[in-house]
C-alpha cells in the first residue's frame, strides 16, 4: 500500500474516532461529502482522485472499525456505475459530492428487462438497498442492463436487519419504463459494468469487515485485561490469551491477503481476487464477533457494552452480496478449473 | 531495464533452466528408499542449483548466487515450487541458518573458514532444542567449560535434523549457570566429526528418521569457533531462528499454493471433483493458502524494510502451521479410506507429497519445531496484544 494511502487511512482513522462508534447517519453521511471520500477511486479525468480502489478499501476498513452508518458502499457502485458508463458529468459530480445519492443493491438479484421504444421496461425485487429512502433514484444492475430509476417510481419496504447501524430496503419494480436517458448501458457493456461493481462489492465487503474484526478484538483484549476474576485480570489466564492470539493471526491474515489482493487487480482475474478476499475476510469477522461474545461473557450480552453491535455487523455483512456459500464454490470451481 | 522487465527475464531463465534440470520422477525414486539414497540425491540436486546460482540467492552480493534483490529471491522460490523440484532439505540449515548466522554475528574468520565449505556441499544441523529444553530452550543445560583455548562440552541435544549427516552443528551451550537462563549461553560452530560425539536418529511416527539425538562426551571446540561474545549466545540463537522465518516461509506458502492441484486432484481420483462439501472446504482453504502467501510476502517485505514488529514473525509461523494443517486434513478427507493404507512414505519432499496420512502427521513438524504454535500464541498475546505474562513462581500445592 502506497504512503499516499496510509496517509488516507491515517486521517480517516482520527475521523472515524472523532465521531465515536456507529455515528448518525446524517452527520456521517454529511462528512462522506466534505471529506472527498466519495470520490477517491473515480478517475482523475472524471473529476475524481482517482485513487482506485485500494484507497475506497483503506477508508472502507476504518468505517468498518467504526461501524459506519451512512451508505458508502452503496454510493460508491452508483458512482462506479455512472462514472464507467460515461454517463452526465453533473450527475457524477453531485453523486462525488454527496449531494445526490443513487442507491445500490448490494445482493444478487434478477431482473427483468425489455425494450419498450428507446427505453425498457424493467420488473425486479432488490434486496439489501441500503438507506433507499434517502435516494434521488435507484440503481438497476444486471448483465443485461445498467439504468437509474427514479426513487417515486419503485415501491420501497424497510427491512429491519439485527444489525442497526445499516437500514436496509427491499426495492419492488413492478414494470416500470425507464426513458432512454435513464439507461446507463446495455449487452455486454452492461456485464462488464455489473462484473467490475460485483469485484467493487466484494473487496468492499472485505474491508468491512477486516476492519470490524479488528476493532472488536481490541474491545475484547481491553476488556480482558480490565475484567478481574479469581483475583487476577482475564487477561493473565493462558486459555484466553490464545484464543486472543489465534484472532489475531486471523485478522491480520484476512487484511493481508485483502491489500495483497488489491494490488494484484487488473491481471484479468479480479472478481477471483475480489472473493477471497471476502470469503477470508467475512468469515474471520463472524468468527471473531462469535468469540468476543463468548471472551466477554455476561456483560456481551447486554445491549449497552458495543460487542453485539459488531457481531451483528458481522452477520450481516457475511450475507452481503452473492449467497455466503458461493464463495467457496466459486474459488474451488476455478481451481479445479485450472487443474482440468 | 526495469525491476519488471529483470524479474521477467529471471523467471523465464529458471522456468527453463528447472525444465531441463528437475530430475523427472523424483518423487518416486524417493519413495520407500534408504536414507543415504535420499542423502546422495539431495547432494546430486544441491550441486545442480549451487552451480546455477539458484540456491544462494539470498547470500550478499560477491557471493556465489548471491546479491539477488527480494523480488527476484521470491521469483526464483516460485520457480522452484511451480516446478515440483525437490527441497534442498539437508542442506536447509547450512544455507539459512548456519549462513545468515554467520553473515550476520559472524567475525570475517568465520565467514571466510566456514561459508565455502557450505557452497562446496557441506551439511550442517541445529544443536539447540535438549530434552528438558524444548519450548523452554532458554533452560538449556548443555555444558561448555572454558579450558584455556577451548571449550569442553558435555551433555545432550535433541530434535537434530539431519545430524547423522552433518559436518557442523550450530550448538547452543551453557557457559554460566549464575543469572537468568537466557544469560549464561555461549554460541559455538561445532565439528561433527570430534572425539566424543554420538549421533542416534529417531524413528518416527512416519517411519522416517530424519532426526537425531546428539550426545556429548569431553567435546572439544576451539574458542574461534565461537559466535559473538561468551554469555551473549541467546542473541545470537534469536538471529538463527529468525532466519527460517522469512524466506523459508515464502517458499513454503508458495509451495502449499502450487500444491493445491494436488487436492483437486484427488478429488478427480476419487470421482468427487462435483462434491459440494468438498468444493466448500477446498475454497475456504485456498483463501486460507493466499493469505499465508500474502502474510509471509509483506511479512518479509517489512523485515527488509526494517518496519519489522514483535510477533510479526510469529503470527506468520502460526498461520501457516495452522493453514498447512488444514490442507493435509482436507487432503486426508478426500483420500479416505485408501488414504490410510500404509504405502510407505516419500524423503525430502516436505509436506505436500499426496501421501495424505504421511503429509499430515509431518505438519506437525511446523506447528511444533522452531517455537511450537502455543509459543507464538504467547508472544503474540503478550508482546503484541500487550497481555500479561504469567507469574514465574509456582508451587506445587499439597
Amino acid at each position: 500500500m502506497s504512503s499516499e494511502i496510509n496517509e488516507l487511512r491515517d486521517s480517516a482513522r482520527q475521523v472515524m474516532d472523532g465521531s465515536g462508534l456507529a455515528a448518525a447517519e446524517n452527520e456521517s453521511w454529511a462528512l462522506l461529502g466534505e471529506l472527498g471520500w466519495l470520490m477517491v477511486s473515480v478517475p482523475e479525468e472524471a473529476g475524481g482522485l482517482g485513487m482506485g480502489l485500494e484507497a475506497a478499501c483503506a477508508l472502507q476498513i476504518e468505517m468498518g472499525r467504526g461501524l459506519a452508518t451512512a451508505p458508502y458502499l452503496s454510493a460508491l457502485m452508483s458512482i462506479e456505475a455512472v462514472s464507467a458508463s460515461g454517463a452526465a458529468s453533473e450527475l457524477l459530480e453531485n453523486l462525488m459530492a454527496g449531494a445526490d445519492y443513487v442507491a445500490a443493491s448490494l445482493a444478487d438479484n434478477a431482473v427483468q428487462c425489455s425494450a419498450s421504444g428507446d427505453g425498457v421496461t424493467l420488473s425486479a425485487t432488490l434486496c439489501a438497498v441500503p438507506s433507499a429512502d434517502k435516494a434521488s433514484h435507484i440503481l438497476v444492475s444486471s448483465d443485461e442492463v445498467l439504468a437509474l430509476v427514479p426513487a417515486d417510481s419503485v415501491t420501497l419496504t424497510a427491512t429491519a436487519t439485527w444489525d442497526t447501524t445499516r437500514r436496509l430496503f427491499e426495492v419492488e419494480l413492478e414494470g416500470v419504463d425507464v426513458p432512454a436517458s435513464g439507461v446507463l448501458a446495455r449487452g455486454a457493456d452492461a456485464e462488464a459494468i455489473a462484473a467490475k461493481l460485483a469485484v467493487l462489492r466484494d473487496f468492499s465487503l472485505a474491508a468491512d469487515a477486516a476492519g470490524g474484526a479488528a476493532a472488536l478484538l481490541d474491545v475484547t483484549v481491553e476488556y480482558l485485561q480490565t475484567r478481574r476474576q479469581f483475583g487476577r485480570p482475564l487477561a493473565l489466564f493462558q486459555a484466553l490469551k490464545h484464543r486472543c492470539a489465534d484472532l489475531k493471526a486471523q485478522v491480520v491474515a484476512a487484511e493481508a491477503l485483502l491489500l495483497d489482493n488489491l494490488g494484484r487487480l487488473g491481471g484479468g482475474n479480479d472478481a477471483l481476487l475480489a472473493q477471497a478476499a471476502r470469503e477470508l475476510a467475512c468469515t474471520v469477522y463472524t468468527g471473531v464477533g462469535e468469540e468476543s461474545l463468548q471472551l466477554h461473557g455476561g456483560i456481551g450480552m447486554t445491549s449497552e457494552h458495543v460487542c453485539h453491535l459488531f457481531l451483528k455487523r458481522a452477520m450481516l455483512d457475511e450475507h452481503l452480496g452473492a449467497p455466503v456459500d458461493s464463495y467457496p464454490q466459486a474459488l474451488a470451481a476455478a481451481l479445479l478449473e485450472a487443474s482440468a | 531495464m526495469t525491476q519488471a522487465q529483470s524479474t521477467d527475464t529471471l523467471r523465464q531463465e529458471i522456468r527453463h533452466w528447472l525444465a531441463d534440470n528437475v530430475p523427472s520422477g523424483w518423487r518416486e525414486a524417493m519413495t520407500n528408499v534408504e536414507q543415504e539414497a535420499f542423502a546422495q540425491a539431495q547432494r546430486d540436486w544441491f550441486r545442480k542449483l549451487v552451480d546455477a546460482g539458484y540456491a544462494t540467492p539470498h547470500w550478499p552480493e560477491g557471493w556465489h548466487g548471491g546479491g539477488r534483490s527480494l523480488a527476484e529471491q521470491k521469483v526464483i522460490f516460485e520457480e522452484v515450487a511451480r516446478a515440483d523440484a525437490p527441497r534442498l532439505i539437508m542442506f536447509f540449515v547450512s544455507l539459512y541458518h548456519a549462513a545468515c548466522t554467520l553473515f550476520e554475528c559472524g567475525t570475517q574468520e568465520q565467514q571466510d573458514k566456514y561459508l565455502p565449505g557450505i557452497i562446496e556441499g557441506q551439511v550442517w544441523c541445529q544443536g539447540f532444542s535438549e530434552p528438558n529444553a524444548g519450548s523452554d530452550l532458554a533452560s538449556l543445560k548443555t555444558r561448555a567449560e572454558r579450558k584455556g583455548d577451548r571449550y569442553v562440552i558435555n551433555g545432550q541435544k535433541v530434535w537434530s535434523t539431519m545430524a547423522q549427516y552433518a559436518d557442523r552443528c550450530l550448538l547452543l551451550v551453557r557457559t554460566d549457570k549464575s543469572g537468568p537462563p537466557q544469560a549464561g549461553q555461549t554460541y559455538l560452530l561445532l565439528d561433527m566429526k570430534a572425539k566424543g560425539i554420538t549421533v542416534r536418529p529417531i524413528h518416527q511416527i512416519t517411519g522416517d528418521d530424519e532426526f537425531s539425538e546428539v550426545f556429548f562426551d569431553d567435546v572439544e571446540v576451539p574458542v574461534e569457533d565461537r559466535v559473538g561474545e561468551e554469555g551473549n549466545g541467546w542473541a545470537v540463537a534469536q538471529a538463527t531462528l529468525a532466519s527460517e522465518r522469512g524466506l523459508t516461509l515464502v517458499e513454503l506458502g508458495q509451495r502449499m499454493r502450487y500444491s493445491l492441484p494436488m487436492i483437486t486432484a484427488a478429488m478427480r481420483e476419487a470421482g468427487r471433483e462435483d462434491d459440494a462439501s468438498l468444493r466448500h472446504e477446498l475454497g475456504k482453504l485456498s483463501a486460507r493458502v493466499d493469505a499465508t502467501c500474502a502474510l509471509a510476502d509483506r511479512y518479509l517485505m517489512r523485515r527488509i524494510s526494517g518496519e519489522e514488529q514483535v510477533g510479526d514473525a510469529s503470527i506468520v509461523k502460526l498461520y501457516f502451521a495452522e493453514t498447512l494443517r488444514e490442507f493435509t486434513r482436507l487432503g486426508k478427507r478426500v483420500a479416505g479410506l485408501s488414504g490410510q493404507y500404509d504405502r510407505g512414505f516419500m524423503r525430502g519432499a516436505t509436506q505436500e507429497t499426496g501421501n495424505w496420512m504421511v503429509d499430515f502427521m509431518n505438519s506437525y513438524n511446523w506447528s511444533i519445531a522452531g517455537g511450537s504454535n502455543e509459543i507464538q500464541r504467547n508472544i503474540i498475546a503478550e508482546r503484541m496484544l500487550g497481555m500479561p505474562r504469567e507469574p514465574k513462581t509456582w508451587k506445587l500445592e499439597g
